[in-house]
């Protein structure tokens, strides 16, 4: 396969350059390093030796043998090739995905050098939008939490604008679609929740220890409640672009989108800002649910 | 002779072409890079051509992904010996900045891959970080509280990368907002993240001027056309609605008590009114604080300015006109 060609070049490349760069290194500590088995680095070891130059036998790559019996890589003699530098996809993905998670507010300060010093070594690959909003202090109060094992205690406000003081087993900052949210334990909720660290007002580190380890099955676990069909105007398009499990297709001057409804009434909320552009809803619990909410604000603003 | 495989006829080929003083040509390469098979001594004509047949396919092939993975092959012309081309690495170019990470860099470097996973640009990642492996230094695992899920991004963005850093004009069909369905052709500028949504800006050839493209409204594939190096990209790439809004204004929102909390913390309180909390809050987008405001469901009203106000009245009684299918 193509794909696991090129990944076995970058292998023994990067082998090389490495042992050249740290000197002579025990197999097993390059297995360690590159995530790979100790045969594998010995088969690569093995492949760099018979590498040759054009017309003749001469290795420009050489390993001393009786290093090579101790399991060690003991480098001899490079002439000239090195690990070769990040393909545009490449620099893209690693940049993109370092300042997306640093404009949400969540990347440690490890990365925030290796950014710098990839932009400085590859010239702006990427431009990335938006601004860091979560205040230092609270983003250092979780992360003095997650690392002391202490429960915290959260002041929050839920999308549905319902305000709580939480007390949370705090486990991880995780960046999604862009934003930063707290993989935790809930104790209100008595279940695992992730919460948007831009809806939390204060965070208060606890004496109280970590009860509940990480799971893995955390996320969003909202059940849909049903499938709804929305017709509307491209214009009014941008508002259901974003919606849970969203499937859009065109259709003359409109766009149709079928999507799944975990909560009526936030949904209702979304529609609401596109309501000009809305031709048909479907089931008819949505359409009451926005009539409901528009009645709702009729009463108050006039 | 051993067979020699795959990964090595690429190693053998860096060398080759990295060592070379000048350039070498297709018949250089065939005939002295191990892993080639160089043509047949005395083999009848039908053969040769055969030979020679499999040896294009095969260095073709490998040129391709050399360049995919990230190394610059030039094509070098030499008028004293006529047509043939012949081609070159230049290493400086070529190898990898040692930017010596630290252990820990390295752990933040594969959290950005798991931001990848499962979309197109997951191999890339994974491979980047192979790269960066090699200059990094060797520490015991560093574990982080941190991580990313997975954004999405399909072959369209990844193939809108590659024609940007090769400047070449694509063409695909867009569901735009404000002219419907369509086929576009744009010579592609820069790439942009935005709350982990993709855009590509660039120059509409049809309309004459650049264009914002979300890439999720991109249908099919992405499709380069025409020569690599096509064009050149401006130094000041405009980002029209992208940017972040210098024109902030103020408005003045009214909240029942316990409701809007996210208004009440990013505004200033200016009083009381009846049962109402008065808060003044900046915007940039108008259509934004409108969304908020219609979204609290009564609690919470705009007192000023006047539009924003119609605008909040204007969509609710749309809304009302939505019937019951």
């Amino acid at each position: 396969m193509a794909e696991q060609a090129r990944d076995r070049l970058v292998l023994m490349l990067g082998i090389l350059t490495y042992v050249e760069r740290h000197g002579d290194t025990p197999f097993s500590d390059l297995a360690e390093h590159f995530g790979v088995s100790v045969d594998q680095v010995r088969a690569d070891i093995n492949a760099l030796w018979l590498a040759s130059e054009p017309g003749d036998s001469w290795s420009p790559i050489d390993f001393s043998a009786d290093a090579y019996d101790s399991d060690v890589a003991a480098l001899v003699r490079n002439d000239g090739v090195s690990q070769v530098r990040l393909s545009p996809r490449e620099a893209v993905a690693l940049v993109g995905a370092l300042s997306t998670m640093g404009a949400a507010g969540a990347l440690p300060e490890a990365g925030t050098q290796a950014l710098d010093k990839l932009r400085t070594a590859l010239s702006e690959p990427v431009t990335v939008i938006g601004d860091d909003h979560v205040a230092p202090e609270l983003r250092e109060a979780l992360l003095s939490a997650i690392s002391r094992y202490r429960q915290a205690r959260l002041d929050y406000t839920d999308a549905q604008d319902r305000r709580t003081t939480r007390i949370v087993d705090p486990h991880r900052l995780v960046v999604i679609d862009g934003h930063a949210y707290l993989e935790c334990f809930c104790r209100r909720a008595e279940d695992y929740r992730v919460l948007r660290l831009e809806r939390m007002a204060s965070v208060e580190v606890l004496d109280g220890a970590v009860e509940h380890p990480p799971t893995d099955s955390a996320g969003f676990s909202l059940t849909p409640a049903f499938s709804a069909t929305v017709r509307v105007a491209r214009a009014g398009r941008f508002a259901l672009e974003d919606m849970p499990g969203v499937r859009i297709e065109d259709a003359e001057e409109d766009v149709i989108a079928t999507f799944d409804v975990a909560d009526a009434a936030w949904v209702a909320g979304r529609l609401l800002s596109v309501a000009p552009h809305l031709r048909e809803i479907q089931p008819n619990r949505l359409v009451d649910a926005l009539h409901r909410q528009a009645r709702s604000v009729l009463d108050v603003q006039r | 002779m051993a067979q020699v495989s795959k990964p090595e006829r690429l190693l053998n080929l860096i060398i080759g072409l990295s060592s070379t003083r000048h350039r070498l040509t297709r018949d250089h390469i065939r005939d002295t890079i191990e892993g080639y098979e160089p043509l047949p001594f005395g083999a009848s004509e039908e053969d040769v051509r055969k030979a020679e047949q499999s040896f294009e396919r095969m260095f073709e092939r490998d040129k391709k992904e050399l360049r995919e993975l990230g190394v610059p092959i030039e094509t070098v012309e030499d008028p004293v010996h006529g047509d043939e081309i012949g081609y070159r690495i230049r290493p400086a170019e070529a190898a990898m900045p040692a930017l010596d990470l630290t252990a820990a860099e390295l752990a933040v470097l594969g959290i950005a891959t798991d931001y990848w996973r499962g979309a197109v640009l997951g191999a890339d990642a994974t491979q980047a970080v192979m790269k960066l492996a090699s200059s990094a230094e060797h520490g015991p695992r560093v574990e982080l509280p941190f991580a990313a899920l997975p954004a999405v991004a399909g072959d369209a963005f990844a193939t809108l990368v590659e024609a940007v850093a090769d400047r070449q004009t694509v063409r695909f069909e867009y569901s735009s907002v404000s002219s419907g369905a369509g086929t576009r052709t744009i010579e592609p500028w820069r790439v942009v993240l935005r709350a982990g949504i993709a855009y590509v800006i660039g120059f509409d050839r049809d309309r004459e001027a650049p264009r914002t493209f979300r890439v999720q409204r991109i249908g099919g594939a992405v499709a380069p056309v025409g020569e690599t190096g096509a064009y050149t990209i401006p130094q000041e790439i405009p980002l029209g609605a992208l940017a972040e809004s210098d024109d902030v204004r103020t408005a003045r929102v009214a909240l029942r008590p316990e409701s809007g909390h996210a208004l009440r913390r990013r505004g200033t309180p200016a009083g009381v009114d009846g049962g109402w909390d008065l808060y003044d809050v900046a915007y940039a987008h108008a259509d934004a604080v409108v969304a908020e405001v219609l979204a609290l469901a009564g609690g919470a009203r705009i007192v000023s300015p006047a539009e924003l106000a119609q605008a909040v009245v204007k969509a609710a009684t749309a809304a009302l006109e939505v019937e019951r299918g």
